[in-house]
């Protein structure tokens, strides 16, 4: 076929023993009476055995294409023009049977969650038994035991026997890929497969991935926000925006020379563990005279329920006023429950936290919010980690941001408010809105807007960039940074991205089962000596323009606790340990 | 998929925080988008409507009084001065039919909007407690629940007599712990959103936050609640009518009118058959409209991204 003119050199040797040819493919959708084109002329192709990554923020299109390629389309959504080929038959062209026989068949999808693709009430093993005799194929114990053992599931026998619930998300990640490799598949499209995943576990599934795309000889589609995701994984990289295809390039080629603006732009906006953060200089000259601590925990114990272990366990740390701690460590960790404990949303069991403010505010954070003081409580405030939910949907911007001023100053106006609005880089006019009108970016700093109307000193913030694209995470960042420095706040910063914590912290902390394993300055803890925990997330984290998958195994623990902390001096302290 | 609505809310710039303006115009423009994206709901208003209009100007549209009896033109068939003939009293099945509208649409609201009051508070209050006073009361919505209504109705109504709030109050307690449960299982979810993570944080007082953050959220399962249980209620009170144990003669009560009519029911037909067609049509207004609205509300939450 004569293919359109495309920008990408690399397009230009389309080759006919391609799996997937899209061509000129524009789709829209009906929003009332409007059509709203959602990807305009895309085109690309992919060989066996080779890898595409669709880069792009949420709203690009870059799912709805990934879709297409299953012969999916969004309800009220329909093809304007253009045509997609799988496997040499025109995918929209074809009847029910044949379609059923695609999905799964010819092409397969890896969907994010894969605690949501799998069902609930259905043993895993009886699910790949049916994924395999849905497509015609034997479905025997055998059969099934060795799809678990293709994903390098250890002890496949109990395996299959589990249901979802009882896997961890990369357990049940492994289980969803063996299901779609289940009826040797061409085409394998991953629809951000790893964005709920640990750095480690995602480190392992993107290896687990690559080597049976060589090994099946598929092609695969790699849909991803995250550009070092996708950098380790595909050998050509398409740059989506606005449902536009800007750059098309080899990988390598890529990340050396950058040719459209937004890609630039793209790249920039990429938190990297190995560049020289944003803020690396701040922290040496402050080392100097250190201020009295914000905020002192030392053995502090938290736990949900008498029956369980502490989620918390016999933790010590200190934040400085005008200092920012981030904790880092995988989901599970503690890490999240060292922030509610702070918060005052559950008791803690033993140990101390005091909060030492500078206008003489002191408090013991041990107590639940309801038992703590109003100056305690305006002292501390939260920002949280999913911008959708924080927000009343039900109440505007303004009701959001005046409730905490009316309740921590005794007053509100308009002025204070757009005031606030204002220094969280929003116009005032935001005020009448609600959450819904809003973009994800847009809200966070409406949630971080409303933490500044208390006038805290200490800004708890979890996770506050995970839902986010990488360019509007480092607006979000660099206001969060700004206002630290302007208004002096101190901020636990809890987050599992390393990349992001370099740009952000002072000083970090790594937190695994309960427990700190390192703890010292963000220079100290990236240049190491490390404790083998931190030194394995380090590995797993990809930097964009790596193209190398360390080679990561998320299963197995090579260490062991031991008694007492190796202090390696300024500060920079590893819990001791032995090999396991 | 918000662009058209922050067109429609653009405009809306200057009414401050939580300015009133702007929040009916966000509501109206919300129910006018629900009302042209589904027909169940236009239809069932539409009923609705028609029936509100009837009985606020039965008195004038009616032309005779609904219990004055007239033995000289009892069971008469449709004739000009009475359009749908008489019953063996020689009354106008007319007239008590459109006054019959005002008596059960009365009584319904009263109960419903009651009932469903009650339930929402206490469903949400329960949620959010989540302690003894959680457990209490969700026992006896079960001991409640598990009474037949029409059995306690007949016994509440026997007991005392069959008035007007009686009626009411008994149609309430059969009722509210039904809607209770209902909301309780919607505010549950909506107890986990940060944003009532963050009220509690902030250290609100309980029933603020159960006021502020938690009822705002549920309120579109209580309208649709609303309407579905209103549309049991008509039924409920026409049933009792109908047994005998509701509205007293010569209360015009289209439960009543239908035992009275139906063994007149070969001669003159229209005295059983205009209450039941008023009656029908009213449940199914109540019904399209519940079915409407949890459609529309539905679909709106999703698009909103308000519940994933």
């Amino acid at each position: 076929m004569s293919s359109a003119p495309s920008p990408a050199p690399a397009q230009v040797d389309v080759q006919a023993d391609a799996v997937v040819q899209v061509d000129d493919l524009s789709i829209s959708y009906a929003s009332g009476r409007r059509d709203v084109p959602v990807v305009r002329g895309v085109s690309l192709s992919i060989r066996p055995g080779r890898a595409l990554g669709l880069v792009g923020e949420s709203g690009s299109g870059k799912s709805t294409v990934a879709r297409t390629l299953l012969a999916h389309l969004r309800r009220g959504s329909r093809i304007v023009g253009g045509r997609v080929t799988v496997a040499g038959s025109d995918v929209f062209a074809l009847g029910d049977r044949e379609r059923r026989a695609l999905r799964g068949g010819t092409a397969a999808l890896v969907a994010q969650n894969a605690g949501q693709a799998l069902t609930p009430s259905m043993r895993v093993g009886r699910q790949l038994r049916e994924a395999l005799e849905s497509h015609g194929l034997p479905g025997g114990h055998e059969r099934v035991l060795e799809l678990v053992r293709h994903v390098r599931l250890p002890d496949p026998e109990t395996i299959v026997e589990r249901y979802p619930h009882q896997l961890s998300g990369g357990q049940q990640q492994r289980i969803a890929i063996a299901m779609a490799i289940a009826a040797r598949p061409r085409l394998l499209v991953l629809d951000e497969p790893t964005t709920a995943l640990d750095v480690v576990t995602q480190a392992a599934v993107l290896e687990l991935v690559r080597d049976l795309s060589v090994e099946l000889e598929m092609a695969i589609l790699l849909v991803s926000h995250d550009l070092g995701v996708v950098s380790a994984m595909a050998d050509e990289i398409a740059v989506m925006r606005d449902g536009v295809i800007v750059e098309h390039r080899q990988t390598a080629e890529l990340f050396a020379d950058p040719q459209h603006e937004y890609t630039r732009e793209l790249l920039a906006s990429a938190p990297r563990t190995s560049a020289t953060g944003l803020s690396a200089e701040r922290g040496g000259g402050r080392a100097s005279a250190p201020p009295p601590p914000l905020v002192t925990a030392a053995d502090l114990v938290v736990r949900y329920a008498r029956s369980l272990p502490p989620a918390v366990d016999a933790v010590s740390f200190a934040i400085g006023a005008q200092e920012t701690l981030a904790v880092v460590g995988e989901s599970g960790s503690g890490k999240s429950t060292l922030a509610t404990a702070m918060a005052g949303l559950i008791p803690a069991e033993s140990g101390t936290f005091t909060f030492r403010g500078d206008d003489g505010i002191e408090g013991d954070l041990t107590r639940p919010v309801a038992r703590r003081s109003l100056d305690l409580r305006r002292s501390v405030q939260l920002v949280f980690q999913n911008a959708d939910t924080s927000l009343n949907p039900r109440r505007t911007v303004g009701a959001a941001i005046a409730r905490p001023l009316r309740l921590f100053t005794g007053s509100t106006s308009p002025d204070r408010v757009a005031e606030l609005l204002e220094e969280v880089g929003l116009t005032p006019d935001f005020a009448s809105r609600l959450p819904a009108q809003l973009s994800g970016g847009q809200r966070q700093r409406v949630g971080i807007a409303r933490a500044l109307a208390a006038g805290p000193e200490l800004i708890i913030a979890d996770e506050i960039t995970t839902a986010l694209d990488v360019r509007v995470q480092a607006g979000v960042l660099d206001l969060l940074t700004d206002l630290r420095d302007e208004k002096g706040l101190g901020c636990l910063f809890i987050s599992h991205d390393l990349a992001v914590v370099r740009g952000v912290a002072d000083r970090v902390a790594v937190m695994t089962g309960g427990r700190f394993v390192e703890i010292g300055s963000t220079e100290d803890v990236f240049s190491g000596p490390n404790h083998p925990y931190t030194r394995q997330l380090l590995d797993a984290t990809l930097d964009p323009g790596t193209t190398v998958l360390r080679g990561v195994d998320d299963t197995t623990r090579t260490w062991r606790d031991a008694d007492g902390w190796d202090d390696l001096g300024d500060g920079h302290r590893i819990r001791r340990w032995e090999s396991a | 998929m918000t662009r058209s609505t922050t067109d429609a809310t653009g405009a809306a710039v200057n009414a401050g925080p939580g300015g009133l303006p702007g929040r009916i115009r966000g509501v109206a423009t919300s129910l006018t988008s629900s009302l042209s994206g589904s027909a169940a709901l236009t239809i069932g208003l539409g009923l609705i409507a028609v029936h509100v209009v009837l009985a606020v100007l039965a008195p004038w549209i009616a032309g005779h009084d609904p219990v004055a009896t007239d033995s000289t033109v009892a069971l008469t068939g449709s004739t000009w001065t009475h359009w749908l003939g008489t019953d063996q009293y020689g009354r106008d099945i007319l007239s008590r039919t459109l006054n019959g509208g005002r008596y059960a649409l009365l009584v319904t609201f009263l109960a419903t909007t009651i009932a469903v009051g009650i339930g929402t508070v206490l469903g949400c209050i329960t949620a959010y407690a989540d302690n003894w006073f959680d457990e209490v009361v969700m026992r006896i919505v079960d001991a409640l629940l598990a009474v037949p209504s029409i059995l306690a109705l007949l016994v509440v109504v026997t007991v005392f007599d069959s008035g007007l709030w009686v009626i009411v109050l008994a149609v309430t307690v059969v009722y509210a712990p039904a809607v209770t449960r209902v909301v309780r299982g919607a505010a549950r979810t909506i107890i986990t959103q940060d944003y009532v993570t963050a009220a509690r944080a902030r250290g609100e007082k309980p029933l603020s936050i159960v006021f502020r953050e938690i009822l705002p959220n549920v309120m579109d399962v209580v309208l649709v609640e609303y309407a579905m249980r209103a549309s049991w209620i008509v039924l409920l009170i026409s049933t009792l009518s109908f047994l005998g144990f509701g509205a007293n003669p010569p209360t015009p009560d289209w439960g009543l009118m239908v035992q009275e009519n139906r063994t007149a029911l070969t001669v003159a037909p229209l005295g059983a058959l205009a209450p039941i067609v008023a009656l029908a049509t009213l449940v199914i207004g109540l019904n399209l409209s519940a079915d409407g609205l949890s459609k529309s509300l539905g679909i709106d939450r999703a698009q909103k991204g308000a519940v994933s």
